[in-house]
């Protein structure tokens, strides 16, 4: 399958398939999934990174798209931001809330952090070596030191806590959270 | 509130930013996560924050490779909406209109199979734990970490971790690339060893798993180190050019 570079040659009318989902028709639902569901897929793989886990948030962001179509407000984004974001936080809400599930207490909420941490680093890729993307973003992304911008990709794409990025990094928390915070108010900057 | 701090598009940054731009970025804690949901009806301050944020970000979705879901996706969202899906593909679709009425398989139930999931992540998850708290358990072979570091500067660029004297994994922690045409080799010598040992050529951006086979078993102490050497990797079979991380095996009890 070719997988068209994203964003800049993605086409597709997200408004009006929103649209015709807000008003009920269901090809519109399938056209939104049949164009949208392996960019999807592969955003919510990244975070959960579960292949059963991440169809399931597809699953569940698909229904939601359906059920919530009509609080879509275009003045207020643009729709393929707004069904990524959708799916985004269906995804993170799942690992975040995994951690919760079994949580006794404080440090043993740690201590598994610590695994899924270990566990992350065994898998880690150099977040800086796909650097696809474009316009703006880039260009602030490439302006930032390569700590700072490896945690935010980490965080974003990978769904990574601070732990998880700092044992990626092989950094202290304190560190991490700093080249976030840091990170983050440089591109606010730059991106004006 | 002042026309100033309600604009999300002014490169100052306040709490609210700070908030909205973690949420967004995913790594609040679930608590956090709750709290600003339930917040952003209420807050347009912090709405306009977050879509802010999520418009600055979304391009960075790009990163993540497509994977094309099963079928079975669009099946059991098509039930889940009330629209059981009518198969084009079934021999007598004009007389099967009751095909999508007839209840679907046990296996077939999502929630059952995510009922599953998240009961067989809680075990793993509650056994690392447990895992974790009997670390002290007497019988289990011996266990080596070692961390590769740089010479100068102790910055570490690689984990070795070996579960079995006999096997070892070496994990990068954002190491150095090796320049063009030139590559990384990993090495190792124990205190005894009359000189170092080709563990083979490495990549910066991949972890290696390694057999020991043809070697002792693991020691306490023993060298590991990755130098820099030409692309085809060291002409004479010991390092020949300059080290680059080094780290020694320590012995996890």
């Amino acid at each position: 399958m070719t997988a068209a570079l994203p964003s800049v040659n993605d086409h597709f009318d997200y408004e009006s398939a929103l649209a015709g989902c807000a008003a009920r028709d269901v090809t519109a639902l399938r056209r939104l999934y049949e164009h949208a569901a392996p960019y999807l897929l592969g955003v919510a793989v990244r975070i959960v990174r579960d292949r059963a886990l991440a169809e399931d948030v597809l699953h569940d962001a698909f229904v939601k798209v359906w059920s919530h179509a009509h609080t879509f407000d275009p003045a207020r984004g643009a729709a393929r931001g707004w069904l990524f974001s959708l799916v985004r936080h269906q995804a993170l809400n799942l690992v975040r809330d995994r951690l919760r599930l079994v949580l006794p207490d404080e440090e043993m909420a740690q201590a598994i952090e610590d695994e899924a941490a270990l566990a992350a680093m065994a898998g880690a890729a150099p977040a800086g070596e796909t650097r696809v993307m474009l316009g703006r973003l880039a260009i602030c992304l490439d302006q930032l030191d390569p700590p700072k911008r490896d945690s935010i990709l980490y965080a974003y794409v990978d769904g990574c806590s601070h732990s998880e990025i700092a044992a990626r990094l092989g950094a202290p928390l304190g560190s991490v959270k700093a080249w976030v915070r840091r990170g983050l108010q440089a591109l606010k900057e730059c991106m004006q | 509130m002042s026309v100033d701090a309600g604009d999300p598009h002014r490169g100052d940054w306040d709490a609210l930013d700070e908030l909205a731009a973690g949420y967004v970025l995913g790594t609040l804690s679930a608590a956090q996560r709750e709290d600003v949901a339930r917040r952003l009806p209420q807050e347009p301050g912090l709405q306009d924050r977050v879509d802010a944020w999520e418009a600055r970000l979304h391009a960075l979705s790009a990163l993540a490779e497509p994977v094309t879901p099963a079928p079975r996706v669009w099946s059991a969202i098509a039930r889940s909406i009330g629209h059981a899906e009518q198969r084009p593909t079934s021999a007598t679709s004009a007389t099967s209109a009751t095909s999508a009425t007839v209840r679907p398989g046990w296996w077939h139930s999502l929630a059952l199979w995510r009922g599953i999931a998240f009961g067989a992540t809680a075990c793993s998850l509650l056994l690392a734990a447990m895992l974790g708290l009997r670390a002290f358990a007497p019988p289990a072979p011996p266990r080596y970490v070692v961390v590769l570091a740089a010479p100068q500067d102790k910055t570490p660029g690689w984990l070795i971790q070996a579960s079995s004297p006999r096997r070892l994994k070496l994990i990068p922690l954002g190491a150095q690339a090796a320049p063009t045409n030139r590559a990384l080799q990993f090495w190792t010598k124990a205190d005894d060893w009359s000189g170092p040992v080709s563990l083979g050529l490495v990549q910066a951006n991949q972890s290696l798993d390694v057999a020991l086979d043809r070697l002792p078993a693991l020691q306490d102490n023993q060298l590991f180190e990755i130098t820099l050497e030409p692309a085809a990797g060291s002409p004479i079979g010991r390092p020949t050019g300059p080290v680059l991380y080094i780290g020694r095996a320590v012995l996890v009890r």
